[in-house]
C-alpha cells in the first residue's frame, strides 16, 4: 500500500472526523446554552447570563461540574450494562453526522475533489435511520439495568414510543427518497436544486410527519415521555456525573442531527436560497462553499428554534395518546403522502 | 379477573412470562406531589389499580402548639398551615376567636379583610395554576403566574410588612389602614390582571394537548364528592353549588355581587376552569370592595389581654382550597384550651383514590395538581 491509498482510506477521513467533531461538539454544547436563554426569554426570565459575557462560558462550567461529580452506581443495578448504556445514547447521534453533506465539494487547484462530507455513503439516509434506532438501546438498557422502578417505566415508555414514531418517520423519509431518486444526502440536495423547489412544498405532508416524529425521536416536549420529569423522573434517574452528561449530550446531538437531516431533506440543505448556486459555484467555488455552510446552519437553526418554541408552549402528551397519534394519525398520513408523492413523481416531476 | 385467571391457566408461557403488579412509591420526594405527600400506587403497567395516601411527613403539631400560646400569640402559627394562602388561615382563626368573644368587627375592617382575602385567593390560585401546568408539562405558565403573584406579594409587603406569611389580622379587626398610594397600585393590578388570565387561558384552555390531558381524567361525581365532604373548587368542579361566601356569608360577603363558577363533569379540566374563573370573580369582588369602602374604625373593642368566656366556637370561611373551619374551645384562660382545624386540603385529598383508580400514572400527577393540596395544611 502506498501513502496515497492510506491517506485516501484512513488519513483524510480521520482528519475530516476531527474537523467535524470539534464544531459539532461546540454546537451541541451551545445548543444547551441557546435553549436555556431562548426558553428564558419566552418565560420572562433572563436565563444563564453570569458565567462569561452573555453566559457564554456556562456550557463549559456545566461540563466541568458534571465531570467532577461522583460516578454513582446503584447497589441494585447491573453494573456492566449500567455503565455501557450511556455510550449507546450519544454514540449513534455523533456517528450520524458522518454522512451529512455540508457544502458543495471543494476542488483543489490541482484538480482534486474534496467533498465536504466524512463518508458520502450510498444509502446515507438509511444508515442514519438504522443508527438512530440503535440509540433507543441506551434508554432501554439504562432503565433495565438501574434496578429502580422509575427508570424502568421510562425505558418501557421509550420502547413502545419508538415503535409508534419510527415507522411514520421512515415513511416520510421514503417520500423524500422517492422524489430525489437517491438515498445519498448530496444527491437529495442536488435534486432539490435541480427541481428549483425545496421538498418542503411537494412533500409538505411528509415534512409535517417528519417534524412530529422528530420531536418524538429526540424525546422532547410534548413527547418527552421517557423523561417525563414530573411523572416518572426519567430513565436516567439513577445516573450522575459524566454518565448523565452523556445522555444529555446525546439528546442535544440528536436534536442537532435531526435538524440537520430535516434541513437536508426538506429545506434544500446547503443550497443558498434565491441564488443560482451552479452559476455562483462556477465563478467563486470557495465563496459558494462558505455561504452554503452558513445557509445550512441558518436553516438548521430554524429547526432548533422550532423545537425550543414548542417546548415553551405545549404541555406533555400522555403515553397512550402518543401511541394513538403515531399509529392512527401519523401512519395513515405518511402512507397517503407516499402514494401522493409517487403519483406526483409519475406525472409532474419527471 | 376470572378471564385473566382462565387465560393464565391455559397459557404455557405463564411459567416464564409471569406478569405481576408493581407497587410504586410516589413520593415523599417526588417533583409532582407538591410537598412531602406519599402515594403508594399499585400499578398494572402504567394503569393504576389502587392507591393509598400516606401523609404526616410535614406534621408540626400546630394545633397543640397553639395551646401553649396566648390567643393573640397563636395567630401567626396558623399562617403556616397553608403557606400559599396565609392570610385566609389567619382570617379563619381570628374569626373564630371573635365569634367566641362576641366582638363586632367594624365594617371598614371587614371590607379590608375581603380585599386582602381575595388577593390571597388569587395568589394561591396562581401558585396552583403554575405548578399544575408544570406537572402536565406546560412550563411557561409557571413563570407567568409567578410574575403576577409577585405583584400581589408586593402589595402585601406594602400593606402588612411581610410577603408570604404576613400575620395579617389581629383579633378584632385589621392592624393597618391602606398606606398612601396602595389603592391606586391595587387598582392598576386589577386592570392588568384579567388580561393576564386571558394569556394563561390562551396557553391552556383551548390547547388540544391540555384538553386531552385533562378532560375526562380524574372524574368524581357530585354524589361521591359530597359523600367525601370535598369542598372548594374541587367540589364545585363536580357541579355542586356550595361556597361558604354565599352559603354562610361572613365578613360582609353578602354585600358583593359575584358568581360561583361551576363545572359539570367533575374532571381535572372542570376543576381547572373553576379556579381560573374564580380568579376573575375575585377581581370583581376586590373592585366592588375598593369602590364601596366605608369609613370608620379599624378594630373592634378588644382588650390587651384576651380571655374569652369558657365555651366553644366554630367559624368557617372559604379558603382558596375549600372550606376552612376553626373549632376552638376556651376554658376562660388567656390560652386556647383546644384548637382544631378542618383543613380543606386534608379533606380534599380523600378524593384522590376515587379519582385515580383506572387512570394512568401520568393522570395521577394531573389529579394531584387539580386537587391543589398544600401539605402544610394536610399534616398541620
Amino acid at each position: 500500500m502506498d501513502f496515497a491509498t492510506i491517506m485516501q482510506y484512513a488519513g483524510w477521513p480521520l482528519i475530516k472526523i476531527v474537523i467535524l467533531l470539534i464544531p459539532v461538539f461546540t454546537v451541541v454544547a451551545y445548543m444547551v446554552w441557546f435553549e436555556r436563554r431562548l426558553l428564558a426569554f419566552f418565560q420572562s426570565r433572563l436565563g444563564p447570563n453570569r458565567v462569561g459575557p452573555l453566559g457564554l462560558i456556562q456550557p463549559i462550567a456545566d461540563g466541568l461540574k458534571l465531570f467532577l461529580k461522583e460516578d454513582l452506581v446503584p447497589m441494585n443495578s447491573r453494573p456492566f450494562l449500567f455503565k455501557i448504556a450511556p455510550i449507546f445514547a450519544f454514540f449513534p447521534a455523533f456517528v450520524g453526522f458522518a454522512i451529512v453533506s455540508w457544502a458543495l465539494p471543494w476542488v483543489t487547484p490541482s484538480g482534486k475533489v474534496h467533498p465536504f462530507v466524512v463518508a458520502d455513503v450510498d444509502l446515507g439516509i438509511l444508515f442514519v435511520l438504522a443508527l438512530s434506532s440503535l440509540s433507543i438501546f441506551g434508554i432501554i438498557l439504562a432503565g433495565w439495568s438501574s434496578g429502580s422502578k422509575y427508570p424502568l417505566f421510562g425505558s418501557l415508555r421509550s420502547a413502545s414510543q419508538m415503535l409508534a414514531y419510527e415507522v411514520p418517520m421512515t415513511l416520510s423519509v421514503v417520500a423524500v427518497v422517492l422524489l430525489a431518486g437517491s438515498f445519498r444526502l448530496s444527491d437529495i440536495v442536488a435534486a432539490q436544486e435541480k427541481l428549483g423547489w425545496y421538498y418542503l412544498f411537494p412533500g409538505i405532508l411528509a415534512f409535517g410527519v417528519y417534524l412530529v416524529s422528530a420531536v418524538a425521536e429526540s424525546n422532547r416536549v410534548p413527547f418527552d415521555l421517557p423523561e417525563g420529569e414530573s411523572e416518572i423522573i426519567g430513565f436516567h434517574t439513577e445516573y450522575s456525573g459524566m454518565r448523565f452528561a452523556w445522555y444529555f449530550v446525546g439528546e442535544y446531538a440528536n436534536v442537532t442531527l435531526i435538524s440537520v437531516l430535516g434541513t437536508t431533506m426538506f429545506l434544500g440543505g446547503y443550497d443558498i436560497p434565491f441564488v443560482n448556486d451552479a452559476a455562483l459555484y462556477a465563478a467563486h467555488p470557495e465563496l459558494t462553499s462558505v455561504l452554503g455552510v452558513c445557509a445550512f446552519a441558518a436553516k438548521a437553526a430554524l429547526f432548533a428554534v422550532f423545537f425550543i418554541w414548542i417546548r415553551a408552549t405545549w404541555p406533555r402528551y400522555r403515553y397512550d395518546q402518543l401511541l394513538k397519534i403515531g399509529w392512527i394519525v401519523l401512519l395513515p398520513i405518511a402512507l397517503a403522502n407516499l402514494v401522493l408523492v409517487a403519483l406526483l413523481k409519475l406525472w409532474l416531476l419527471r | 379477573m376470572a378471564v385473566n385467571e382462565q387465560a393464565e391457566k391455559v397459557s404455557p408461557l405463564r411459567e416464564i412470562m409471569e406478569t405481576r403488579e408493581i407497587e410504586l412509591n410516589l413520593g415523599p420526594q417526588h417533583p409532582a406531589t407538591h410537598g412531602v405527600y406519599r402515594a403508594l400506587v399499585r400499578l398494572d403497567g402504567e394503569r393504576v389499580l389502587g392507591m393509598e395516601s400516606v401523609i404526616g411527613y410535614l406534621h408540626r403539631g400546630i394545633e397543640k402548639w397553639a395551646e401553649y400560646r396566648t390567643w393573640q400569640q397563636a395567630t401567626p402559627i396558623f399562617d403556616r398551615l397553608d403557606y400559599v394562602g396565609a392570610v385566609l388561615n389567619c382570617h379563619g382563626y381570628v374569626g373564630a376567636v371573635e365569634k367566641l368573644l362576641n366582638v363586632e368587627v367594624p365594617k371598614r375592617a371587614q371590607y379590608i379583610r375581603v380585599i386582602l382575602d381575595e388577593l390571597q385567593r388569587i395568589a394561591s390560585h396562581l401558585v396552583w395554576l403554575g405548578t399544575h401546568g408544570l406537572d402536565i408539562g406546560a412550563q411557561s405558565v409557571l413563570f407567568y403566574a409567578i410574575r403576577e403573584r409577585e405583584a400581589i406579594m408586593d402589595l402585601f409587603e406594602a400593606m402588612l410588612g411581610q410577603r408570604l406569611l404576613p400575620n395579617a389580622y389581629p383579633i378584632g379587626g385589621v392592624r393597618f389602614d391602606f398606606p398612601k398610594g396602595w389603592v391606586e397600585v391595587c387598582r392598576q393590578f386589577l386592570e392588568i390582571f384579567p388580561k393576564r388570565i386571558d394569556e394563561y387561558e390562551g396557553l391552556l384552555t383551548g390547547n388540544r394537548i391540555w384538553r386531552q390531558r385533562t378532560i375526562g381524567v380524574g372524574v368524581i361525581s357530585a354524589k361521591d364528592a359530597i359523600a367525601l365532604s370535598l369542598s372548594g373548587p374541587t367540589l364545585r368542579g363536580s357541579g355542586v353549588n356550595f361556597d361558604v361566601r354565599k352559603a354562610i356569608p361572613y365578613s360582609s360577603y353578602e354585600d358583593f355581587d359575584f358568581e360561583i363558577p361551576l363545572g359539570q363533569n367533575g374532571d381535572v379540566f372542570d376543576r381547572y376552569l373553576c379556579r381560573v374563573r374564580e380568579m376573575r370573580q375575585s377581581v370583581r369582588i376586590i373592585k366592588q370592595a375598593l369602590d364601596g369602602m366605608p369609613e370608620g374604625e379599624l378594630r373592634g373593642k378588644v382588650g390587651k389581654i384576651i380571655r374569652p368566656p369558657a365555651g366553644e366556637a366554630y367559624y368557617t370561611i372559604e379558603a382558596a382550597k375549600g372550606q376552612l373551619g376553626f373549632y376552638i374551645v376556651s376554658d376562660g384562660s388567656d390560652k386556647p384550651f383546644r384548637v382544631h382545624v378542618k383543613s380543606p386540603s386534608f379533606v380534599n385529598l380523600q378524593g384522590i383514590e376515587t379519582m385515580c383508580k383506572g387512570n394512568l400514572i401520568a393522570d395521577v400527577v394531573a389529579v394531584i395538581g387539580s386537587l391543589d393540596i398544600v401539605l402544610g395544611e394536610v399534616d398541620r
